[in-house]
């Protein structure tokens, strides 16, 4: 009988279907000072102009200063799209798919308004060309969806797809070693209820991971399983959510301040 | 119908998730449903082994080649497969690299297309068909032209990889692809021809007294999972929220014949059946 021809290695007869937590691993960030945020879909991109411009503003007083990685919510049209697909009994994997259009668009747009300041718009398959576009003093724009697509998992409790624009610029900021990333939406960040319909919800300025998993809220300011992620993550530390619609907030946070409300790992 | 409502700064089209946080529960409950459409029902999903089959060369590969020329025709299906000991080599040398964990997934992929290309070079005459993840909705036409679609493996999670409580390897490998794969098109079995006859309660290769496991629900091993497996622990994961895939198999395809019987739904090697709810 023909035998395994194998290549030796640490993990040349592994089976890799065990857990992998005693290997050696000294990690080497690869652009740990990269700003990546998302300008919100909902709550920024559906308000147009009045909310986006001074956003843009602000972006483009920072870009000399700072790196920044540009990714976008989808909004109105995604919910109308989950909502459409939901009806005609389609699965996950194929609303995260049509899911992804909504924010490619939102992206693109903001690459118009952008294109004069350096703007580019990239796709997934650009991601490597990211220190050529910082290089070049580019601000590059993309989807904050990530690209799972039709191989998104299901999820239990309903078929929206679990990762969406927020999970895509979380593990965006993950695996280029960011330890924040930031999050542009139309509240000052995370109350105790939905400050939308009660106004006099409380607003809490810091808050550790395991500690908002444990209160096991029915809503969340992000999506949940970006709180997950952030609870085993090796580089992205920090999720800060900061109001857009307050002029200088974003400037603020972009100087590192902590505006909003920062989620931290525990 | 449509109607565009703009009272709170926010310009909103009307629908039933209208203004809703998709991240409330009871928003995500309205979204749940029992009778999700199968998009390509009737078909199997055939996977084989990267460093089981693969790796073994001509040996192993030319008689599964000659199986599956026949088989091919005698039932719809999709042909995934795994890459075997090079993505095992890229592993310890990223891992040693200290790359992050997308970058990692990122790079893995790329053997297991290789071997696509390896199985496709041998098939081509027989009408297989390597499908680029783009050319999703191609894949009815190429089977009802009776062509055999070979599809890639590894999901397309590339840098967006997420992070593990385990350790710095991505969980997302080759079983896990072909599973989501399988599921979102509404598949219900999946053969995998690996090179030991199913799966034990311990790897068989490093444990010669473990027994092998012949018939079992998915319950049942999740609640008495072994240490070592034979597929990703993610697919296991994943089948339990998933709602298409009824049936996982295990065959060896060292023995002439086997995945021949499994397509024709004998019950060989291992059975995994996921209890209807």
């Amino acid at each position: 009988m023909s035998e395994r021809n194998t290549i030796e290695s640490r993990l040349g007869q592994d089976s890799l279907t065990s857990p992998t937590a005693g290997l050696p691993y000294d990690p080497a960030p690869m652009m740990p000072d990269v700003k990546v945020l998302k300008i919100g879909g909902q709550s920024m991109m559906d308000r147009g102009r009045s909310a986006i411009f001074p956003i843009l503003d602000e972006l483009v007083l920072a870009k000399d200063e700072h790196k920044l990685l540009v990714c976008c919510g989808g909004g109105t049209r995604a919910r109308h799209i989950y909502a459409m697909a939901s009806e005609l009994e389609l699965p996950t994997g194929v609303l995260a798919a049509l899911g992804g259009y909504v924010p490619r668009q939102n992206a693109r747009m903001l690459q118009m308004l952008l294109a004069r300041h350096g703007g580019i718009f990239m796709l997934h398959d650009d991601f490597e060309k990211l220190p050529l576009y910082f290089r070049l003093g580019c601000i590059p724009i993309m989807t904050g969806m990530p690209p799972f697509g039709y191989w998104e998992k299901p999820a239990e409790g309903g078929r929206i797809p679990q990762h969406r624009t927020d999970a895509g610029v979380f593990l965006s900021a993950e695996v280029l070693g960011v330890k924040r990333a930031i999050f542009v939406k139309d509240e000052d960040g995370l109350f105790e209820d939905d400050p939308k319909k009660n106004p006099g919800a409380k607003h809490i300025p810091r808050i550790g991971a395991k500690e908002l998993l444990a209160r096991d809220l029915p809503d969340l300011v992000l999506e949940r399983i970006v709180i997950e992620y952030l609870a085993i993550a090796r580089s992205c530390h920090e999720l800060q959510i900061i109001n857009g619609l307050k002029k200088g907030l974003l400037t603020r946070a972009l100087a590192g301040e902590d505006v909003g409300t920062i989620i931290y790992k525990d | 119908m449509n109607k565009l409502i703009a009272e709170d700064g926010r310009t909103h089209i009307a629908s039933t998730l209208m203004g809703e946080s998709l991240v409330d529960r009871r928003v995500l409950a309205r979204t749940q449903s029992e009778r999700e459409v199968r998009i390509l029902p009737d078909v199997a999903l055939v996977s084989l082994g990267g460093q089981s089959i693969f790796d073994r060369g001509k040996g192993a590969l030319l008689p599964l080649v000659d199986e599956l020329a026949v088989v091919s025709k005698l039932h719809k299906m999709l042909v995934g497969v795994g890459g075997g000991t090079r993505v095992r080599h890229t592993l310890s040398i990223a891992l040693d690299l200290g790359l992050p964990t997308g970058g990692i997934a990122q790079l893995v992929g790329a053997m297991e297309e290789a071997n696509a290309v390896f199985l496709n070079a041998l098939l081509a005459k027989h009408g297989s068909i390597v499908m680029p993840r783009e050319h999703f909705w191609e894949l009815p036409l190429y089977l009802e032209t009776g062509m055999l679609p070979i599809v890639i493996s590894t999901p397309p999670y590339h840098f967006w990889e997420p992070p593990t409580k385990g350790g710095p390897l991505p969980t997302h490998g080759s079983d896990f692809g072909l599973f989501i794969y399988a599921e979102v098109l509404g598949v219900e079995r999946i053969i995998f021809v690996k090179d030991e006859d199913g799966l034990y309660t311990a790897d068989p290769k490093k444990h010669p007294e473990a027994t092998l496991i012949k018939k079992t629900t998915l319950g049942a091993l999740l609640a008495d999972m072994p240490e070592e497996l034979i597929l990703d622990r993610a697919l296991f994961e994943a089948w339990k929220s998933s709602r298409h895939v009824r049936r996982v198999q295990i065959v060896n395809g060292l023995r002439k014949g086997e995945l021949t019987r499994a397509l024709a739904g004998e019950d060989v090697g291992t059975v995994i059946e996921k209890e209807l709810s």
